[in-house]
């Protein structure tokens, strides 16, 4: 059957299909253009302008409210009262009008003929003196007869110009005067709206209209768009894309508008104004956002306008939940530069601020850094930038002199079993190896290393004590003689900078403790424990007090038995690592049973890094253990194995988790013993976790050019070694020095602080460790290298005692130049020369008597007064103190040491005694100095019998 | 039950049993062209197809694969290239049933209708285009471009794929040597397609759909196009995860998965295995096995068929075409008989020779 030809085409069909067609290409064609158009950040810049003119209307309302209404009102009646004066006078006003405009035509037409002739003047002068070049006399003359002509011309012309002038500056003067009142009064009126007219300006420029909804409406809004993208190009700074590095670009203001602006402080984000425009984005804050822009500490995308595409980073899951229904966010995959969460946003401090010990206004990534230090962590980890730092652990080189098997067992079982606050980290019976045959091998590890340590350990000579101390006595002692400048003892916890001191009877004998007070470097010379140079008494006292302490759960804890088939074990586990079973077995079937222990102990040591904080004999060349951080912080998260832990998959959870559980990504996981997670537990608290997921995450490597960092100067670094030694020692444990209150003064001054009496102490605050805030400028240099070498008493009054820290030269100087430089000081190991005169001398010697400077300055050892009273004997003056100093410290001793006992002799460059000197203050100051700088400790008596 | 749907699904699949099926269900699909045309089994089998992708979109998973961007369009081919396969088929079918009955096919009886081409097949063609347009620029608004992050060295994606239309020849790479998946492969699919019409000459089927009349011809392209090409290209795009496993459509893609690889050569299998004697020294003895197999693949067959099944062929075609014929027809064999050596005995190399880098 023939088919007909409409079954193959239908003209009309097409044509109903072809309307069809056309009619949705054109609404395809609509929504590229709305698709286009529709971007997220024009609806938080709409957002904006809203929130900008709620704002101004609440301003302007504030500001009408507080004009002077009275005033204005008066202004007013002023205004009127002048315009009915000037009204009156309007005849002569309109009158000398009109002769000015008589005026100004007169003037037009003088200056036309002024302009002219001076034009044919300047021609004629230049034919004149070309022709007179060219030796053409008779031109010459012909134009010199025109030139002439014209000059008397112009000058009369010049004339009759500026009369005219001159009587329209009249009129002019006239015409003001007739106006001046109301035009003050204007003036006064304007300023008193000139703020409010401002804001209804802006105002009126932020108000919606058609007109801007056409320059913003797609196609045209190329032209002049009121809503715009904003961004800030940094010249210094650059982006690293991988193959190519392009200048930084941060768009972030586009959405972030009010970010540099005050006034927005509790607007919601992201119009939020940043909490500190001191230290960042205004323009004389460190960190101006031309010159830093936001995502070089914050991190993101700072080319991206979209939320997602910036790299926001949610703060934790909550707020992650929020962001993935709100914006349909998600993290982006390759952008490793993502945006810091907030409570880590410090970490960003260290791309710039390189080479300082603690970094200004960052204080959790200072504790961070400080945890890290405290904990050991450089111990295991090589990070580049911190490398020399020491070891945090007990030297276990002579450890058979001070331990024995049992406790050295009983304490790697667990520390915190000892001594809670211990740093030392639990390393064995940890999640990862809780079943009971990794129990049982770890007992044998733990069996092994005490064997290991005590075989290869020295013994030191040990004295007894030569009395039987009083732990009465002691405990006197240990309050007060300096020891809680860094240890925790009872109650009193100001300093955690050495090992509380609880429980030591359960660890150490009495002869080790006492020639460990006596002289710490003799039985380990790395210590960092300084010499308190004690007697013999205090030393056995202390002694006593301190061995009374027992941990009697700890002594009586089981010491679990090793068999032999668990030790075998675990050697083979070791052996086998190196040669195959068979030898393996040989090799062990060769060992005894204490060699066996030597070998797994040495192997556990090896495996656990023991020698990454404590140093062993045998380990000195060790290798640290654990992985390099140098770069953790930007370490990619792929390469972060989470094992079966359900936590986000971020860097800082991961840290987080590591460090609050540092096996826990072994769970359910199938692993060998030697195999297994390794980093001890150490039990940090969350704020500590965080604060050291904060330092972690600093540890990049960038390029951020030399000039945009913050450089030290050669100064500043010496500052920086001392401060590092200065936290080494624990220097503010007891001082106040470099903006840290010295910790152990709350002791002192409990009562008188408000807080409740110490048993130690008193509640003199004459008895506090001395202030050494602006010890540099104070102290000569020589005579600091020489005390810190080996300290002198300066106060006899006070109980505590500058420790000898057995300085090594390059510390000494070290700490010369620390204080030195923190001064701003230059440093000179010659005395400064004073030269005195007789007269001055002996007038410096009668204020000196009349001040009564001895009374608190007392020498020698009768002290008659309360010890707050207390100052230092003069006699140490010249050699002690730089002579520029003591005339500071004359002028204004408050000045120098706010909250001194150093009465102000003379207030004001004003002195109370008129007589000397001729009351010149300064010159007397002089004298005072003057009379130091030939003091001598003889003459305390005579000086003192003139002031009675 | 959708849970054990899936598992079972999962279980099952894997390359050697989804090609196995794949392969047996077009060899049924072929042998009775006319029944699974008809609508009593194509309606079904379509509802199947639909109804299981349905169902499998209620699985995250399986959303995800199917969902994305990049992966749409293979969804698309699927069943589009399922519709025409079917469509071409039954117009073969209902032309052989003319044909046997002594009528001409229905294309000849359409030609003899006249239409002008201008303006009538180009309005059409243009009304067409038209909506082919907007089709595109609605996908292109709907799916975004999959643009992503700036790309980041020292991260490689897991799994990296090639575009869609590489990902048979990448899977290919599970198999064989680059040199073979990457060079020798596509340049043979190149030349065959280019000698296809000097070597299939007959007129018999031309202008019109037949199956009767072509059968071998349309039997290797539809197996070639569907088994070689598009299968693959599905394995790569919806089965193939992290570290280039093989994971069912519903199974989570762990970049964790392990899975033995514990292939081995032919030259093991002969001298460890079977002979105990080790490998020998010299690569060419090590290797003969693998020649010696390569040889009677490729010259035994052909010689047999022409001495028996094909001798008609061969006379129509002569020895050049026959020969040409022979060896693309046993290159396309090979690829699939790889396969199967290599699921059926972890076979890993016929010849391996890694003194210059030859491994077949």
């Amino acid at each position: 059957m023939p088919q007909s030809p409409d079954q193959l085409y239908s003209v009309h069909k097409t044509t109903i299909w072809f309307a069809v067609a056309s009619i949705a290409l054109v609404v395809t064609l609509v929504l590229i253009v709305f698709q286009d158009h529709n971007r997220e950040w024009k609806t938080w810049q709409e957002e904006f302008v809203e929130l900008e003119r709620k704002k101004l209307k609440e301003n302007l309302q504030a500001m009408h409210s507080k004009v002077d209404e009275k005033r204005l009102e008066d202004l007013r009646k002023e205004l009127a009262s002048a315009q009915e004066e000037f009204d009156r006078n309007k005849s002569e006003f309109e009158k000398l009008e009109a002769d000015k405009t008589g005026l100004n035509v007169d003037l037009v037409k003088a200056s036309a003929r002024y302009e002219d002739l001076k034009q044919h003047y300047d021609s004629y002068k230049f034919f004149l003196e070309e022709h007179r070049e060219q030796g053409e006399d008779e031109k010459a003359a012909q134009f010199e007869r025109k030139f002439k002509g014209v000059e008397s011309k112009l000058k009369d012309a010049k004339f009759k110009k500026e009369q005219i002038e001159r009587k329209i500056e009249e009129i002019d003067a006239r015409i003001f005067s007739f106006q001046s009142v109301k035009r003050r009064i204007e003036k006064e009126m304007n300023e008193f709206r000139r703020d409010e007219e401002r804001l209804e300006r802006k105002l009126k420029e932020l108000e919606p209209s058609l007109i801007k909804d056409m320059i913003n409406a797609p196609m045209v809004d190329f032209v002049a768009p009121t809503l715009e993208i904003q961004q800030v190009v940094l010249e210094d700074l650059h982006e690293d894309f991988h193959f190519a590095k392009a200048q930084r670009v941060d768009r972030c203001t586009t959405c972030h508008l009010a970010v540099d602006r005050a006034g927005f402080e509790d607007a919601p984000q992201p119009f939020r104004t940043h909490p500190r425009l001191d230290l960042f984005l205004s323009a004389d804050s460190p960190h101006p956002l031309e010159k830093i822009g936001c995502t070089v500490c914050h991190g993101g995308s700072g080319q991206s306008l979209s939320f997602t595409w910036a790299a926001h980073t949610p703060q934790n899951k909550e707020q992650r939940k929020a962001w993935e229904r709100k914006y349909d966010w998600h993290e982006l995959e390759k952008w490793e530069a993502k945006m810091l969460p907030l409570q880590h946003i410090e970490a960003s401090c260290a791309k710039c601020h390189g080479g300082v010990v603690n970094i200004p206004e960052a204080p959790k990534l200072n504790q961070g850094r400080a945890l890290a230090q405290k904990y050991g962590c450089f111990g295991c980890h090589l990070v580049k930038g911190f490398e020399n730092r020491w070891r945090v652990g007990p030297d276990l080189r002579n450890v058979r002199s001070k331990l024995d098997r049992e406790w050295i067992v009983r304490w790697l079982q667990n520390p915190k079993a000892f001594r809670p606050s211990t740093q030392m980290p639990q390393a064995f019976h940890l999640e990862n190896t809780n079943s009971e045959g990794d129990r049982r091998r770890s007992n044998a590890a733990i069996e092994g290393i005490a064997t290991y340590l005590l075989k290869h350990s020295n013994t030191v000579s040990l004295e007894s004590p030569p009395i039987p101390g009083s732990p009465e006595a002691g405990k006197k002692f240990v309050e007060e003689t300096g020891c809680l400048g860094c240890h925790t003892m009872g109650d009193t916890s100001v300093n955690d900078h050495g090992p509380e001191l609880v429980y030591l009877g359960s660890k150490v004998q009495d002869n080790w403790l006492y020639s460990w007070l006596k002289n710490p470097k003799h039985y380990s010379p790395e210590t960092r424990m300084p010499n308190l140079r004690l007697t013999d008494e205090e030393a056995a006292h202390m002694t006593a007090y301190l061995l009374e302490d027992r941990n009697e759960q700890f002594d009586a804890s089981v010491i679990p038995q090793v068999a032999a088939d668990d030790l075998d074990g675990l050697a083979m586990g070791f052996l086998t690592r190196k040669m195959r079973q068979a030898e393996a077995q040989d090799q062990l079937r060769q060992m005894e049973l204490e060699e066996k222990f030597e070998f797994v102990g040495e192997k556990m040591i090896l495996q656990q890094g023991c020698f990454g904080c404590h140093t062993i004999r045998g380990f000195e060349e060790a290798k640290q253990i654990g992985t390099e951080l140098t770069k953790e912080g930007q370490k990619e998260v792929e390469r972060l194995d989470f094992g079966f832990v359900d936590i986000d998959r971020t860097r800082y959870d991961w840290f987080r988790q590591k460090l609050k559980n540092p096996r826990i990504f072994d769970r359910g996981k199938i692993k060998d013993y030697h195999e297994k997670l390794r980093m001890p537990h150490f039990g940090f608290t969350d704020e500590e976790a965080e604060a050291l997921t904060t330092f972690l995450l600093s540890l990049r490597v960038e390029e951020i050019p030399l000039e945009m960092r913050k450089q030290l100067d050669l100064r500043e670094q010496e500052i920086e070694a001392g401060r590092l030694l200065v936290s080494k020692l624990n220097c503010q444990g007891c001082h106040t020095l470099d903006g840290v209150d010295g910790r152990v003064r709350s002791l002192f001054s409990a009562t008188l602080r408000g807080g409740s009496a110490t048993s130690f102490g008193g509640e003199d605050v004459g008895k506090e460790p001395p202030v050494l805030d602006g010890e540099g400028a104070k102290v000569e240099e020589v005579w600091l290298y020489h005390f810190l070498r080996d300290p002198e008493t300066i106060r006899p009054w006070l109980k505590y005692r500058m420790p000898t820290f057995d300085f090594t030269e390059e510390e000494t100087n070290s700490l010369v130049k620390y204080f030195a430089y923190l001064d701003e000081q230059e440093i000179s190991f010659l005395r400064e020369k004073v030269k005195t005169k007789a007269a001055t001398v002996a007038a410096g010697r009668e204020l000196f008597t009349q001040f009564k400077c001895i009374q608190c300055h007392q020498g020698g050892e009768t002290q008659t007064i309360t010890a707050s009273f207390l100052a230092p004997d003069l006699a140490m003056a010249k050699d002690r103190l730089k002579p520029a100093w003591v005339i500071e410290w004359l002028k204004d001793p408050q000045v120098l040491q706010t909250g001194t006992m150093m009465p102000t002799f003379f207030p004001d460059a004003t002195t109370p005694l008129p007589a000397i000197l001729g009351g010149n203050a300064e010159q007397q100051i002089k004298a005072i100095r003057d009379y130091l700088w030939t003091y001598r400790p003889e003459e305390v008596t005579e000086v003192k019998g003139g002031s009675s | 039950m959708a849970s054990l749907i899936k598992q079972f699904v999962n279980s099952i699949c894997s390359p050697v049993t989804i090609f196995t099926f794949g392969t047996g269900f077009l060899i049924l699909f072929l042998s009775f062209p006319k029944q699974f045309t008809s609508k009593w089994v194509s309606g079904p089998l379509a509802i199947l197809g639909i109804g299981f992708f349905l169902f499998g979109l209620t699985d995250p998973h399986f959303r995800k694969i199917v969902t994305t961007p990049d992966n749409v369009p293979i969804v698309a081919l699927l069943f589009l290239m399922a519709y025409f396969t079917w469509y071409a088929v039954r117009k073969a079918v209902r032309n052989d049933e003319r044909l046997a009955q002594g009528k001409a096919p229905i294309e000849k009886e359409e030609s003899e209708q006249k239409v002008l081409v201008f303006p009538y097949l180009i309005f059409i063609e243009f009304v067409v285009a038209l909506f082919y347009a907007i089709m595109l620029v609605i996908w292109s608004l709907a799916l975004k471009a999959p643009l992503e992050d700036p790309a980041n060295p020292t991260i490689s994606p897991n799994p990296s794929k090639a575009p869609w239309y590489f990902l048979g020849l990448q899977e290919l790479l599970v198999y064989f040597d680059p040199w073979i998946a990457g060079v020798l492969v596509p340049t043979l699919i190149i030349v065959g397609l280019c000698a296809l019409p000097y070597l299939d000459r007959s007129t018999k089927g031309s202008g019109y759909y037949s199956f009767r009349q072509r059968r071998v011809w349309v039997t290797g392209f539809l197996f070639c196009f569907w088994m070689l090409w598009i299968t693959l290209i599905c394995f790569g795009t919806f089965l193939r995860g992290p570290n280039w496993n093989f994971f069912g459509p519903f199974e989570a893609w762990n970049v964790h998965k392990v899975v033995p690889l514990v292939n081995v050569n032919l030259s093991d299998y002969i001298f460890i295995k079977w002979l105990g004697i080790g490998l020998p020294k010299q690569w060419f003895i090590r290797e003969a096995p693998g020649f010696l197999l390569l040889g009677v693949f490729f010259f035994v067959p052909p010689l047999i068929a022409a001495k028996t099944f094909c001798r008609k062929a061969l006379q129509e075609m002569g020895a050049v075409r026959y020969v040409v014929a022979a060896f693309l027809l046993l290159m396309m064999i090979a690829v699939p008989a790889k396969m199967y050596l290599r699921w059926a005995f972890n076979l890993k190399y016929l010849i391996a020779i890694p003194e210059f880098f030859f491994n077949v």
